[in-house]
């Protein structure tokens, strides 16, 4: 038997003594939430040099602590101002696609309109699943000093993870099945993305926007309560998504203006370059005729459903730039390809 | 209609688009005059259009209908899935019918696919680079993701963060030291895992939806721990150590990486469930069980994995010996660093005066540990061959 193992060993209890401040955060109306621990030197304005470990912010570095690789040391890389309250509010706010949404009230539907909305749900759930891939590849270079951010990519993760199923869900529960795939959608862009803002702001911002947008005319597309309440609970995690991007463009443009030109590049070639419909592309034409459909009402009815198709485009795009300028990308309103100027309103 | 505008700035890929189409010069221009959008036209473009019909349909005055070729694909049609268990509701294991619940031995499609629907003729390739069932699959995942959803925590409000008390100043310090450290674990590996969802073609769709869980569950472990060492006079102390870790970081497939997460996993597991030994108050008490309920649907996960694993490819048997003997190694070292052992003794002891008792029932711990991790280890049909000679040491103590 080796001594080391089966004896005390020697005492050295050197990490009693590496601090002796005292924290004690105290749970708050929503209880202990991460405001609630943001706090003193572990605060994220406390934030010093990352390294490139998994030392969570406000751990002791050990002196022997080998690299794990590349990481962002910049708190501006990754960070939004608001992914606390968020990451909180992912937990808060879970569902469960398999209770929360009312399957029995799913009736036969029209042979189109079934298809139709099958046909939507086949592009969404693959969508989704890329959507859970695209933090995934950015966690291992989001900074420990900045774990806070990496926690909200992971509760993002989880997000995608339950529309993935429920629209797989939907195809499968209603008498009909998965139509065609989508070929492309603007997708890979946002996997190509080789920086994080790049990402955030074609995701979060762009994609998930679009996508947002679209769940929030979920009352019209939706022809059963189901259906209705399917968008109406996606919708509420895609703005967090959402929140999350706008908040970190805006955290860059404050702290880095410098990039803004850069980030400019990103948006002309997402927008110019693609299809003009940008990422998860509605205009496809399979999206584009099943949103018809189901915005018409039926096959005989495309050309109304044409005119709210327009509308839905219309509204895509204007909160697009809406949202870019709260993040302080105004003048993107003056850049934008004629697919996407065409529905441009005035400036308010 | 609404868009029109005699200024409109036609796009170049619209007009390369067009006139691939076949559709004549200035055809675009009318279009517009006649009031249709250039979105309308853009998608008469994206749907095939040529110009015979696009002509016949200006000379209409209607708008061209789409001909909905999706509506006619083959897959498989009239599907009415059910719950089974009506407690659980519409889980994704009753969608698992007909060809929806073929998961392939090999996944051939390079594309991003939902796996079921029909494939366009051309796509790119997405980067995945997981396509055999065997590396990754296993039939639990199916089931434990939706009980992975019900079973779900909230740190913030599900444990009582008023009920904690003071403790004497060293056994707060020992709480702290170990929560810095697992808070470091669990973050590090919801990390790591998380990098690898990209490479998981959509061919293992459930899993992938199950490892979302996983990642969730360890990102609310992570700031569960740094919640507790932050709530009752203590702090963070000293980052964990890193051997372990970086042979995680260090994998170079996904079977390296499963069979080396599963030595901690199985280590972690039967710490938590033994949270009742070093728990000094009901909060960590509870905080230990919530932890070890989703640790354990996660190692039902890892054995099923490795079973089904070693089962489709025995020829790679041996190689997992590999794996293991080095993660082994590396935990072992890590164990035998002062900031991991110190506070686990003192408060299984409960005082720094009786650290003698408490290397005493550290070892026991240990001991309840390796053995744990063997029997897992048994179930998915692996002897250990060459058990790291520490590990043995405990175990014969
Ligand atoms: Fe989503
Ligand atoms: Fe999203």
């Amino acid at each position: 038997m080796a001594a080391s193992s089966t004896s005390t060993p020697a005492l050295d209890l050197s990490w009693l003594n590496l601090y002796d401040d005292a924290t004690s955060a105290t749970p708050g109306k929503k209880g202990m939430t991460l405001k609630e621990i943001n706090l003193g030197r572990y605060a994220d304005s406390a934030r010093g040099p990352g390294d490139s470990t998994y030392r969570l912010r406000g751990a002791i570095a050990r002196a022997n602590a080998q690299r794990f690789g590349p990481n962002y040391q910049s708190k501006a890389d990754v960070w939004s101002e608001n992914c606390l309250m968020l990451y909180d509010e992912a937990t808060q706010r879970q569902w469960s696609s398999a209770r929360d949404i009312p399957w029995d009230t799913l009736e036969p539907l029209s042979d189109e309109i079934e298809r139709a909305m099958c046909q939507l749900c086949t592009m969404l759930t693959e969508v989704e699943f890329i959507a859970g891939d695209v933090p995934g590849q950015w966690m291992p270079f989001v900074s420990a000093q900045d774990f806070e951010a990496g926690l909200f990519l992971m509760s993002q993760i989880m997000d995608e993870a339950r529309h993935t199923d429920v629209f797989r869900k939907r195809a499968l529960a209603n008498g009909g099945g998965l139509l065609a795939q989508g070929s492309g959608l603007g997708l890979r862009t946002l996997i190509e993305a080789r920086d994080f803002t790049e990402m955030s702001v074609l995701m979060h911002v762009q994609a998930e926007g679009f996508v947002q947008s679209m769940f929030r005319m979920g009352e019209l597309i939706g022809q059963t309560e189901a259906d209705k309440r399917i968008f109406r609970m996606s919708a509420q995690d895609e703005s967090r998504h959402l929140a999350f991007g706008v908040m970190h463009l805006k955290y860059v443009l404050d702290t880095e203006p410098e990039r803004r030109e850069e980030i400019h590049h990103y948006l002309d070639k997402a927008e110019g370059d693609a299809s003009g419909g940008g990422s998860g592309d509605v205009t496809f034409p399979p999206v584009f005729e099943s949103l018809c459909i189901l915005l018409g009402g039926g096959v005989d009815r495309f050309d109304e459903g044409v005119q709210k198709f327009l509308l839905l485009r219309k509204r895509q795009i204007n909160e697009y730039v809406h949202r870019l300028a709260v993040a302080g990308l105004g003048d993107r309103r003056e850049r934008l390809g004629p697919l996407m100027a065409q529905f441009l309103e005035p400036a308010s | 209609m609404s868009q029109s505008s005699t200024t409109t700035e036609i796009p170049q890929e619209a007009r390369d688009r067009a006139r691939s189409l076949g559709w004549e010069e200035g055809l675009i221009e009318i279009a517009i005059e006649q009031g249709h959008s250039l979105q309308e036209i853009w998608q008469a473009l994206r749907g095939g259009v040529d110009g015979v019909r696009a002509r016949q349909f200006l000379s209409g005055g209607g708008f061209v209908r789409p001909d909905p070729w999706w509506m006619k694909v083959p897959t498989e049609w009239g599907i009415r899935a059910r719950a089974a268990d009506p407690a659980l509701g519409l889980s994704i294991q009753d969608l698992m019918v007909g060809t929806y619940g073929d998961v392939p031995d090999v996944w051939t499609n390079r594309t991003e696919i939902a796996r079921g629907s029909f494939p366009a003729t051309v796509g790119e390739d997405m980067g995945y680079t997981i396509f055999d069932k065997a590396i990754v699959w296993a039939d639990c995942c199916v089931p434990l993701y939706e009980i992975a959803i019900r079973d779900r925590w909230i740190s913030a409000t599900d444990l009582d963060w008023a009920s904690l008390e003071p403790l004497p100043a060293e056994q707060e310090k020992a709480v702290c030291q170990l929560m810095t450290e697992l808070s470091e674990r669990a973050y590090l590996e919801g990390a790591i895992l998380s990098g690898w969802l990209p490479a998981i073609s959509y061919g293992y769709l459930e899993l992938k939806l199950f490892l979302s869980t996983v990642i969730y569950d360890l990102a609310r472990h992570a700031e569960t721990f740094r919640k507790r060492a932050l709530a009752n006079g203590g702090g963070l102390g000293l980052q964990a150590p890193t051997d372990y870790s970086r042979t995680v970081a260090e994998s170079r497939s996904f079977v390296e990486l499963m069979a080396t997460l599963f030595v901690q996993d199985s280590m972690l597991l039967t710490l938590y469930e033994s949270g009742d030994l070093i728990a000094q108050n009901p909060l960590e008490r509870e905080m230990y069980r919530l932890c070890a309920r989703d640790r354990q649907r996660y190692m039902d996960y890892q054995v099923e994995r490795m079973k089904h694993f070693l089962f489709k490819t025995p020829e790679r048997r041996e190689e997992q010996q590999l794996y293991l003997n080095r993660a082994e190694a590396k935990l072992v070292r890590d164990w035998n660093d002062p900031a991991v052992s110190e506070p686990l003794a003192l408060l299984l002891a409960g005082d720094s005066r009786r650290m003698d008792e408490g290397h005493r029932r550290l070892r026991e711990l240990r001991k309840h540990q390796v053995s744990a991790y063997l029997a897992n280890l048994q179930r998915t049909t692996i002897t250990r061959k060459t058990l790291n000679g520490r590990l043995q040491d405990i175990l014969n103590a």
